[in-house]
């Protein structure tokens, strides 16, 4: 019922918007000549003519893009993540490897959309067989009315602070366990479309994000089902200001999706993050606080249903401009069956040689109470080349 | 469906008529904001997203700076790739078609800038190196009145009715400025041919205008921090050159100018590289006036 009563709500609200995308695109075009009697062509008209009175189309035309102009590619970067790894358990424990190489092509695309490509060629850790994935592909709109955004493609999903970020551009090499847990190694990463509205709040920060996405198809959590149920998800980012140089991010999550079992499995995640960094010497200091909540709610059969919990709560320490300090504290328990469960502490520490290349070193210790306590060491060289785009605060 | 579209068509041509008279200006940097101030008088509201004390090339991507964008009228970049780490984010997240690049409220400040050091060839081996030339150009204080036509340009496209206004204050900021130039140039004649270290490089169009010659940096390759054999290729220039300063700007430590000074006696000069640099340096005008002051000073 309630995915139902959602997806009625959701569909055509995003007919209308791209409705608007496309009627917005149509009313800002050049003038056309011909007299037509529409009422959406006499206001277009009646535009024009105010501009031509106003003299505005005449003395100062719009700027030429003559540097930026070279080529008509799209920005194109490549960004290789290289691995070692032990772990004290298991036969073949060391390893190294390129672990991915993503090639990223990002353009706008004209006056209303830009596009985003991400391609991803991993190495699959059981086969050891190199396969190539579209990570993320999706448009992004520019120009929908009343601070509106749409995506539509493939992408990372709005869950908290670490899914929306590429691995590479994170401070450690693994990922939090009760992350893992419920989004699995390659996250909450799923078809659909995503609309954005940033509030009209002067004070501080604020987004509301919906999305609703055919079901994500490598999640433990969630699964693609065969028929017409879909993965929604919302999440509201508030972001303040407290003086210029520290901020403050709270961030909540909710998703609705079917599971495995074909019943659904309701999640809320609550994000924490403080950031301070001195505007001054930026790129010298600055401590981040990052803590996210995972509560789930999975149903598996009509008598069973799951309730679990998982955190993760991390501290970086930027000793100097090229050196980054990490600890990291994580509690997950099984989505599937919350007696089992795990705590984990990790240290990573890395080295910024310039924005194109890092190596870093983690060593973590985990003790589930399913089975033996193990250690594991990491080493992860990233290197870009081409275009690389800024990330998120 | 259609009527809906021409209300919200007739809403929005309402709510862009009513802000005439009060254009809000969103620039990147205070060198700009202080130009558009100038031009813009009391027709427009301006704010700056770096602070004058703040390294331009690495102003983190806040989601606090995207309310004032989402709500601009223009947007005014130093472009030639200076901002290339942070803006283009911004401006895509800031859901204002206004202000995109091509739309008429966006301001390339550099449009018809004489450019220096443009690579022929680009190499990142070579540090960071900006492919349209080097983008500092602000510090050229000629270069202040392209920005400003720049501005104005920007202001008449978006603001025709108020035209007239916009190019009388561009006058106005043109003959002040080469009065004030004037001024600088002359103070600073004596010490033509000076030889000096800067700490990155973004004092070429200064060190033009102002006759003097920057023999190296502190920093190896630009955005490379500086290297133990860097510093002692440095000392050795110092000595041989007999240099009197090494300037550098707020937002880079003093370390490794220390250690320079401290073996051969030179003088560290942190200058104004924009407007609110300190507190002192509060408009365009005032940064010239600061930095000649101090270097005089110490060339002396």
């Amino acid at each position: 019922m309630t995915h139902n009563f959602i997806r009625g709500k959701i569909l055509p609200a995003t007919i209308l918007v791209a409705a608007l995308v496309f009627s917005n695109a149509a009313f800002a075009q050049v003038p056309v000549s011909k007299a037509d009697s529409t009422a959406n062509d006499s206001l277009l008209l009646k535009q024009v003519e105010q501009q031509m009175a106003a003299g505005a189309t005449t003395d100062q035309p719009a700027p030429q893009q003559t540097r930026s102009g070279i080529s008509s590619n799209p920005d194109i970067g490549v960004v290789a993540d290289f691995r070692a790894a032990y772990t004290s358990q298991g036969k073949k424990n060391v390893d190294a490897y390129l672990n991915e190489t993503e090639l990223s092509f990002q353009s706008v695309v004209d006056p209303y959309i830009r596009a985003d490509f991400f391609l991803s060629f991993s190495r699959d850790p059981d086969t050891h067989k190199y396969g190539a994935t579209v990570e993320e592909g999706y448009l992004t709109t520019l120009s929908l009315p009343a601070k509106l955004q749409l995506k539509a493609g493939k992408f990372r999903e709005a869950v908290g602070r670490i899914n929306p970020v590429h691995p590479h551009a994170l401070p450690f090499i693994d990922l939090p366990n009760a992350y893992v847990n419920y989004f699995g190694e390659e996250g909450l990463n799923d078809e659909g479309v995503s609309l954005s509205w940033l509030l009209p709040n002067k004070k501080f920060y604020q987004e509301f994000v919906v999305q609703a996405t055919s079901g994500a198809g490598e999640s433990p959590l969630f699964h693609r089902g065969d028929n017409n149920r879909f993965l929604y998800l919302g999440h509201l980012k508030n972001f303040f200001t407290v003086n210029e140089n520290t901020s403050l991010e709270v961030g909540l999550t909710g998703i609705t999706g079917p599971n495995d079992s074909s019943f659904n499995t309701n999640m809320g995640t609550a994000d924490i993050t403080y950031k301070w960094k001195p505007l001054k010497l930026n790129t010298y200091k600055s401590i981040t606080w990052q803590s996210e909540f995972f509560y789930s709610n999975a149903k598996y059969t009509a008598a069973n249903t799951q309730n679990s919990f998982g955190l993760y709560s991390f501290l970086e320490y930027q000793l100097a401009k090229r050196w980054f300090l990490t600890g990291r504290y994580d509690y997950g328990q099984k989505p599937y069956d919350k007696t089992m469960h795990e705590q984990a502490y990790s240290l990573s520490a890395g080295w910024l040689a310039t924005e194109f290349q890092k190596i870093e070193f983690e060593g973590k210790f985990t003790q589930p109470n399913f089975q033996s306590d193990y250690g594991q060491f990491f080493l992860r060289w990233i290197f870009v080349i081409g275009a690389h785009g800024a990330h998120q605060y | 469906m259609k009527k809906i579209i021409s209300v919200l068509s007739l809403v929005l041509l309402i709510t862009a008529g009513a802000q005439a008279g009060n254009i809000k200006i969103v620039t990147t940097t205070t060198d700009l904001k202080s130009i558009a101030e100038f031009i813009g008088g009391n027709k427009v509201s301006v704010s700056s997203i770096a602070t004058g004390y703040q390294n331009p090339h690495f102003v983190d991507p806040k989601p606090s700076y995207i309310i004032a964008l989402s709500n601009a009228d223009i947007f005014v970049t130093v472009g030639l790739d200076l901002e290339t780490g942070w803006s283009p984010q911004l401006l895509s997240s800031s859901r204002n078609s206004k202000i995109q690049k091509g739309s008429p409220g966006y301001v390339d400040a550099s449009d018809g800038v004489g450019l220096l050091q443009v690579p022929s060839s680009v190499n990142r081996g070579e540090g960071d190196i900006h492919i349209y030339g080097n983008p500092h150009y602000w510090l050229d204080p000629l270069n202040g009145k392209v920005i400003a036509r720049n501005i104005a340009n920007g202001l008449e496209r978006t603001d025709p009715s108020n035209k007239a206004f916009y190019e009388a204050n561009l006058q106005t900021f043109y003959s002040q400025l080469d009065i004030k130039l004037a001024g600088w140039v002359a103070k600073m004649a004596p010490f033509k041919g000076s030889k000096i270290i800067a700490y990155h490089n973004e004092w070429v169009y200064f060190e033009r205008r102002f006759g003097l010659q920057i023999v190296d940096f502190m920093e190896p390759k630009p955005g490379i921090p500086p290297s133990p054999s860097q510093l002692v290729k440095v000392i050795r220039e110092v000595g041989a050159n007999k240099i009197k300063v090494i300037i550098s700007s707020p937002y880079f430590t003093t370390s490794s100018s220390d250690v320079v000074s401290k073996q051969t006696g030179v003088k560290e000069l942190t200058l104004a590289t924009s407007t609110g640099a300190f507190p002192s340096v509060k408009t365009y005008f005032d940064v010239f006036d600061y930095d000649v002051d101090q270097l005089i000073a110490v060339l002396k």
